[in-house]
């Protein structure tokens, strides 16, 4: 293939318009005569609405409508599962009865002229509730875990159950053994832009400038709620700041935000507070694992055993990977995993960056450099020496896997050679020092994706795709690929996205976008140039292409990129301070398109990772389900003073089966290795195993 | 979300700000660097109140030095405190605090008055005042008065001034010969509120030392600055914060967590000022 572009290290296309703020999000779109909606949240965890006065508010200046379930329509709500969604269970039908799930559920939307009116008379609403007690502690004796219907049965996407060879009886007659559990904690994603939604009715067909990840499901999930054809919602949404998957749903807010248009028959503003985000846009579910590993003394495993719970809610059974990565990683005849879900009274979790393998891999990982300690072999050696030759779970040879060249590429760029092996041996003035590494895995998804290309008679092209770019670099990379396809320079390719009538895109998630997209685009850049070699007079001459992976391929390989993450950390050995000194990761993820966004995609999910490991941590109070820490003051995220060196490499990998490109997707591998890493690197410094996230000055102080 | 201010008047002069505040009585705020204020506002945790600018009041800015003190204007900027000469000479334990409030932008913006006004226990300027036994100078419509730092805060978030009361400067007596001072904070994020810190006067006459971030004002040490001066080990004295402190568990920290580093906290100061 041509590769003038692709691999070049091209400045983002749109960087401009960023920091000149001509990108528009969705709430920077104003229509005539738009009007302002602001949700009234439930401030109970659980029980039902007894009444709503809403006198006081209706009298305030401004206020055009105030709607509740009392009053508001009842909504076609057909049925419809986006890709997205749980498979079992039934999405919150906003404002539709008087129940409440949980804390912060949306109750009422006020209209106003003004968000401050508006603002004004949601605060003005009088609510009483009859309330209950919420089980919002997975852990706590008051809730069950159950075995989520779409995890059941051998064919499962992400089984309830695996096994094979016995591990229980292999891990009791192991020489060497660890067993332990490990905590993760619920996180919110928190990108910087709210979400956000305008609509606007004409007659029977609504428009909405939405944030999204996912703009076709947003088109079709609307059109089933209000039970109008799908080509009558129109989703329009060419930027977004941020998501990290909590925008691949469609949440209640951009249904309230139609219902309201149409009730007050004006278009209609709706975002989203910080804190309304920490209530109904999702989380990365707090997980409770056990892992065991059984071993000879020589480091070869003999036995994995994965048990592992994730919060779902009381009315979907959302399912992630928390277990997936397990069968395949290390070779070992004996391996059992289990995964299990724990209904509880709030919102839905939602995929967050890495979802399931962050967590998932975190245990095992941790597992596996505990035992290295207990086995007295360097943590890399002993992947080295369990390192499969096929993928054993299901026996099918990898496409390519570069775990090992990506650990000893990372030894040699981090120094690992200068770590003393023994814990709380490595000391700088008041810190102690520690180095810790950790594998990362994500699966290669390749999603059926169509693409549009057209050629102008100016000798330029534009290519269109209902796709997302949530900041890690769509636009530009797509621009690459199209241009090297159509053998045209940069500035004559116009490549555009975010629009329901656009050809049809997967979710922007799964680390597939690259993949699915690009491919798509290379396969109608391809039938644009063979139309237009026919036709050589009509112009512009436009043609679309497909791409999904084939389906042979799909039998024969497991097709998974896979990194190795490395982590120093310096403990103020008084105060228990944590601080990440340095942090390397390397991947092996296939072709890497343009290695500036890569580079800025893969420090980004380590900071992530920082995150999830020293600070980042949901708070619900147990009494009534409230969100205890629902603000950027209270829920810590890493600031730029807490990170210092991060480095990502790559690996050269050549896989041409995992799709035309060759790219495996970087999002998520990014954060998956970094919480582990930095775990073990804080044993190694303290000599002190923490398995629960996030791990704070009291935990090492108090260990 | 915006603020919700229900009016905004910018004030010429003192006496212009102070008969502003007058007739608003108390339902007007005074905005000065806007740095908690206006996150405040932001977040409904003030209500609607209207705004008194007095960031065009000349008579507020400026460091001098009086005689034997340091006179700071309500006005001046945290960047000031941290860069100005005679604020590293004459009171270093200011001139170390300034870098640790917040965040650059913060400290562009934020003024010492408008800390000591809000006063956060867990802020270092408060604590500042309070280990350096400086004077508050407020004025209103009867005049001005001086208040002394240990009788300014008086509670969580409150303060010894009167509604028709503002801040003008405050006074600092400078550092004499041999005396050596530390400001010290620990934070589990960067730029955060401390979960405690610590600023250290050590006077050849004797120590002062005040927390902040372990009770609902900042706290003068009592217990371990008489055990110091009296010639008790740094350990000896760090023993006593428990019954001078009253730290409380909150989301970032438990009670007997912020105990601990207040204690290391007065250790590594005492070893910074005698070393």
């Amino acid at each position: 293939m041509n590769t003038q572009f692709v691999g070049q290290p091209i400045r983002r296309v749109d960087g401009r318009l960023k920091v000149t703020g001509g990108a528009r999000y969705a709430a920077d779109f104003n229509l005539d005569e738009h009007v302002y909606a602001v949700i009234v949240n439930a401030t109970v965890g659980l029980g039902r609405i007894v009444s709503i006065d809403q006198a006081a508010a209706t009298r305030l200046p401004g206020v055009i409508a105030v709607i509740s379930h009392l009053n508001a329509p009842r909504l076609a709500y057909h049925p419809h599962k986006g890709a997205i969604d749980p498979a079992t269970g039934e999405r919150l039908h906003v404002l539709q009865g008087d129940q409440v799930r949980f804390y912060g559920q949306p109750v009422a939307v006020v209209v106003a002229d003004t968000l401050d009116q508006a603002e004004r008379a949601a605060a003005a609403l009088s609510i009483t509730y009859a309330a209950k007690r919420p089980a919002v502690d997975p852990s706590a004796s008051d809730t069950t875990e159950i075995m989520a219907e779409a995890s059941k049965g051998p064919k499962a996407y992400y089984p309830a159950d695996t096994a094979r060879g016995d591990a229980d009886a292999a891990l009791a007659t192991a020489p060497v053994r660890i067993d332990a559990f490990y905590d993760t904690a619920r996180e919110n994603h928190n990108p910087m832009e709210p979400h956000a939604t305008v609509a606007r009715w004409d007659g029977d067909r609504v428009t909405l400038w939405s944030k999204t990840q996912f703009v076709v499901n947003e088109q079709a999930e609307i059109a089933a709620i209000f039970g109008i054809p799908t080509e009558n919602v129109q989703v329009i949404s060419p930027f977004v700041g941020g998501g990290f998957g909590t925008t691949l749903r469609t949440w209640s807010h951009v249904t309230i935000a139609a219902l309201a248009a149409r009730q007050v028959g004006r278009p209609v503003k709706l975002a989203l507070t910080r804190k309304q985000m920490f209530f109904t846009t999702g989380h990365r579910p707090r997980s409770l694992q056990r892992v065991a590993l059984g071993a000879t003394p020589d480091g070869k495993l003999t036995s994995i055993v994965h048990e592992g719970r994730g919060e779902t809610s009381r009315y979907e059974e959302f399912i992630e990977a928390l277990t997936a990565g397990t069968g395949f990683m290390y070779s070992c005849p004996n391996v059992r995993t289990q995964y299990r879900i724990v209904p509880l009274d709030t919102g839905t979790p939602n995929h967050m960056r890495g979802p399931g393998e962050a967590q998932g891999m975190f245990a095992l990982e941790c597992a596996m450099d505990e035992l290295s300690y207990e086995l007295g072999i360097d943590p890399i050696e002993l992947r080295r020496r369990n390192e499969p030759e096929i993928d054993e779970s299901t026996g099918k040879p990898f496409s390519s896997r570069s775990l090992m060249p990506c650990y000893d590429r990372g030894a040699e760029l981090f120094g690992w050679a200068q770590r003393n092996p023994a814990p709380r041996s490595m000391r700088d003035d008041r810190e102690y020092v520690g180095m810790g590494c950790a594998s990362a895995t994500y699966p290669v998804l390749f999603s059926p994706t169509r693409a549009r290309a057209r050629l102008l008679a100016d000798g330029t092209a534009e290519i269109e795709v209902a796709a997302s770019d949530m900041g890690p670099g769509t636009y530009t990379s797509m621009t690459q690929v199209a241009a090297d396809a159509l053998g045209l320079p940069l500035d004559n390719v116009r490549f555009s996205l975010g629009r329901s009538d656009f050809p049809p895109a997967p979710p922007h998630g799964g680390s597939q976008t690259m993949a699915s997209v690009g491919s798509a685009i290379r396969a109608a850049c391809a039938a644009v140039l063979e139309a237009a070699a026919r036709n050589r007079e009509v112009r512009p001459i436009e043609a679309e292409g497909s791409a999904q992976r084939d389906p042979e391929v799909a039998a024969r390989f497991s097709m998974h990129s896979f990194g190795a993450v490395f982590a120093e950390v310096g403990i103020d050995s008084d105060v228990g301070t944590i601080r990440v000194r340095r942090a390397l990761g390397v991947y092996g993820a296939g072709r890497i398109v343009n290695p500036r966004l890569a580079l800025s995609q893969c420090t980004g999910g380590m900071v992530g990772g920082i995150g999830m490991a020293l600070m980042e941590r949901t708070m619900l109070d147990a009494r009534d389900g409230r969100l205890v820490n629902a603000h950027m003051a209270d829920y810590l995220m890493p600031v730029n003073l807490d990170i210092d060196r991060l480095e990502a490499h790559f690996v050269d990998e050549e896989d041409p089966h995992v799709n035309p490109l060759g790219v495996k997707g970087l999002g998520e591998i990014a954060l998956v290795g970094m919480a582990p890493a930095i775990a073990n690197a804080i044993f190694h410094a303290t000599g002190t195993r923490l398995r629960n996230l996030p791990i704070s000055i009291e935990n090492v102080l108090t260990a | 979300m915006k603020a919700a201010a229900a009016g905004y008047i910018r004030a010429n002069d003192l006496p212009h700000a102070i008969s502003l505040l007058e007739q608003s009585r108390g339902e007007a705020r005074i905005l000065a660097g806007g740095q908690s204020l206006i996150a405040s506002l932001n977040l409904r945790l003030a209500g609607e109140t209207a705004l008194i600018d007095i960031n065009g009041v000349a008579e507020l800015s400026g460091i001098e030095l009086v005689g034997e003190q340091l006179r700071i204007g309500a006005l001046t900027r945290h960047r000031e405190l941290a860069s100005s000469d005679l604020v590293a000479r004459h009171v270093p334990a200011i001139a170390q605090a300034a870098p640790l409030i917040a965040h650059a932008a913060i400290r562009n913006r934020g003024t010492i008055g408008g800390s000591l006004a809000y006063a956060d226990p867990a802020a270092e300027l408060p604590a500042c005042m309070l280990a350096l036994d400086a004077q508050i100078v407020v004025r209103g419509p009867a005049g001005e008065r001086r208040v002394r730092a240990g009788d300014f805060f008086v509670d969580l978030f409150t303060t010894d001034l009167a509604e028709d009361e503002m801040i003008v400067a405050v006074e600092v007596p400078v550092a004499v010969a041999g005396e050596r001072q530390a400001t010290m904070e620990l934070a589990r994020r960067s730029g955060d509120y401390a979960l405690a810190g610590i600023v250290l006067v050590d006077r050849p006459s004797g120590v002062r030392a005040a927390f902040f971030g372990v009770g609902p004002t900042p706290i003068l040490a009592t217990g371990a600055m008489a055990a110091i001066d009296r010639g008790a080990s740094p350990d000896e004295a760090a023993a006593l914060l428990e019954g001078d402190l009253q730290p409380l568990d909150d989301v970032h920290a438990p009670a007997a967590v912020r105990l601990h580093l207040a204690r290391v906290l007065l250790r590594r100061a005492l070893a910074a000022t005698r070393s």
